[in-house]
């Protein structure tokens, strides 16, 4: 008979990840469906239970958003418009049912190629928090996932945090776009979030955008487009297909590898259209 | 360290009334509902949250019990389908579904009742738009979702409780109603101009409004 673990304390949860290897259970989005029509035999660790996890609260220099944060959370807190691109993954991710329990944190440590939460979290400069026995240490998105449901967090850590550090700009906003067979419970094909800050003169000081590949990408090349220019209502006409030379579309049941450029290119200068009429 | 063995039960209050559960504490919360205590309103769709049939409210929170431990429901407030009719009356939500005729097969009932509950716990008059926003999560595979859209938005419009208020009620109602013959009119001419344009003749097969 398998455990399962459900402590109220966090040393006792990280203890109890150095003794043996444990699946990590919080909202359930993730393993649940994993699981249909296999036994539920796995070793749990259910830290649903820990406490000081459910607030997302505002720090010197970052927003930190917890582990058992739920989507439904984020939608509803009274957050900066630079978390407007997050609030809207937040309400477009599964359904409703989803959002009330799934995890940004779980989202990332899941880390489909098809999460949400990832592309947003890319843009927004985010780093995930880790924590051990040993001690913390943090990670940005893109060093933390490594490839299609493979992370770098240890056997023995926790992921406790995702934390957004605040735009140095006074005008900054970011969007998110998502192109799906229907709007709610499904996986998407392409997902788009953009971040923009911009100066007093309207110009674009730093920009991120990252979309839908085997990993999550930022481009760069784009980014570096953007720097600079004024916010002119054009931003969005900036995008070429050389910027979507980073991206590796998936040949999978959504989108075949012939059109899979196309609408990585549409949706991001969709996003990036959508996003400067509104700052 | 507060854990759950094997052999362990859970507590919990579904549709008011205190249960205790002794199950494996990673048991499908819909599992437990089901097979632990004989509740089978909550149908059986995909299994993996993809569907909705199995939601229930957790705390007030519509969610799907197939991907809730059981052990996650320890001191918490289950409300599943059998809970929202009080003393066998049917609530509003329920008599409205009759009247707008929103179930065919009924699979998704349950599941769509519990949605649109937390929804007009929430916002009792909700918009079309908050009504699909709430129910997205709950697929059907009969109605077409009309008449239950047309039902959760329309169960927050209560009939007037003095005659003062009930010609104009009755008046946006035949409102209403004209709308829609004129939408389902519109649909029809756009449908035969189409077949016209493509050549080819449809099989129709009920008659379209002129």
């Amino acid at each position: 008979m398998p455990d399962y673990l459900r402590p109220t304390a966090l040393d006792d949860a990280l203890a109890a990840l150095v003794r043996r290897r444990l699946t990590v259970l919080a909202g359930g989005t993730d393993f649940y469906p994993a699981r249909v029509g296999t036994p539920l035999d796995d070793d749990v660790l259910d830290i649903s239970a820990l406490p000081a996890l459910h607030t997302i609260e505002e720090r010197a220099g970052h927003w930190r958003i917890p582990a058992l944060a739920t989507w439904t959370d984020i939608a509803h807190a009274p957050l900066l418009p630079w978390f407007d691109g997050l609030k809207l993954a937040a309400r477009e991710i599964g359904s409703r049912q989803v959002q009330n329990t799934g995890t940004p944190c779980g989202n990332l440590c899941n880390a489909s190629p098809a999460a949400d939460g990832v592309p947003v979290l890319l843009a927004l400069d985010a780093e995930v928090e880790l924590a051990s026995v040993e001690g913390s240490e943090t990670m940005p998105p893109a060093a933390f996932i490594r490839g299609n449901r493979e992370t770098a967090v240890a056997p023995d850590q926790l992921m406790l945090a995702v934390r957004v550090p605040k735009p140095r700009a006074e005008r900054a906003g970011a969007h998110f776009l998502k192109l799906g067979a229907r709007r709610y419970l499904v996986i998407s094909i392409v997902m788009v979030a953009a971040a923009l800050e911009a100066d007093t003169q309207g110009r674009v000081a730093c920009a991120a955008v990252g979309a839908c590949s085997p990993v999550a990408r930022c481009l760069p090349a784009l980014e570096e487009a953007l720097v600079g220019r004024s916010c002119d209502g054009a931003l969005g006409e900036a995008v070429t297909e050389v910027h979507m030379e980073a991206l590796a579309p998936l040949d999978d049941a959504r989108a075949p590898p012939p059109t899979a450029s196309m609408p990585p290119r549409t949706l991001t200068a969709r996003t990036l259209a959508e996003l400067e009429s509104t700052m | 360290m507060s854990g759950t063995g094997p052999g362990s039960a859970t507590a919990f209050t579904v549709n008011g009334r205190p249960v205790t559960v002794a199950a494996p504490p990673l048991r499908r919360l819909a599992d437990a509902l089901r097979d632990d205590l004989g509740l089978t309103g909550t149908k059986i769709g995909c299994n993996a949250g993809d569907c909705g049939a199995r939601t229930v409210l957790l705390d007030g929170a519509q969610v799907c019990s197939c991907m809730v431990s059981l052990a996650q429901t320890a001191g918490r407030d289950v409300t599943t389908v059998e809970g929202l009719a009080a003393k066998g009356r049917l609530n509003r939500l329920q008599r409205a579904s009759l009247r707008h005729g929103a179930a065919q097969c009924g699979a998704c009932t349950p599941g769509m009742l519990i949605a649109a509950t937390e929804l007009l716990r929430a916002n009792p008059r909700p918009r079309r738009e908050d009504v699909m926003d709430s129910l997205g999560g709950v697929l059907c595979r009969c109605t077409g979702y009309r008449k239950i859209v047309r039902r959760g938005a329309g169960c927050g419009e209560r009939r007037p409780a003095t005659l003062a208020g009930a010609p104009a009620w009755r008046s946006r109602r035949r409102a209403a109603a004209e709308a829609r013959r004129r939408a389902q009119a519109h649909r029809g001419r756009a449908l035969r101009r189409r077949c016209r344009a493509g050549g080819r003749t449809l099989a129709l097969h009920r008659p379209l409004a002129p």
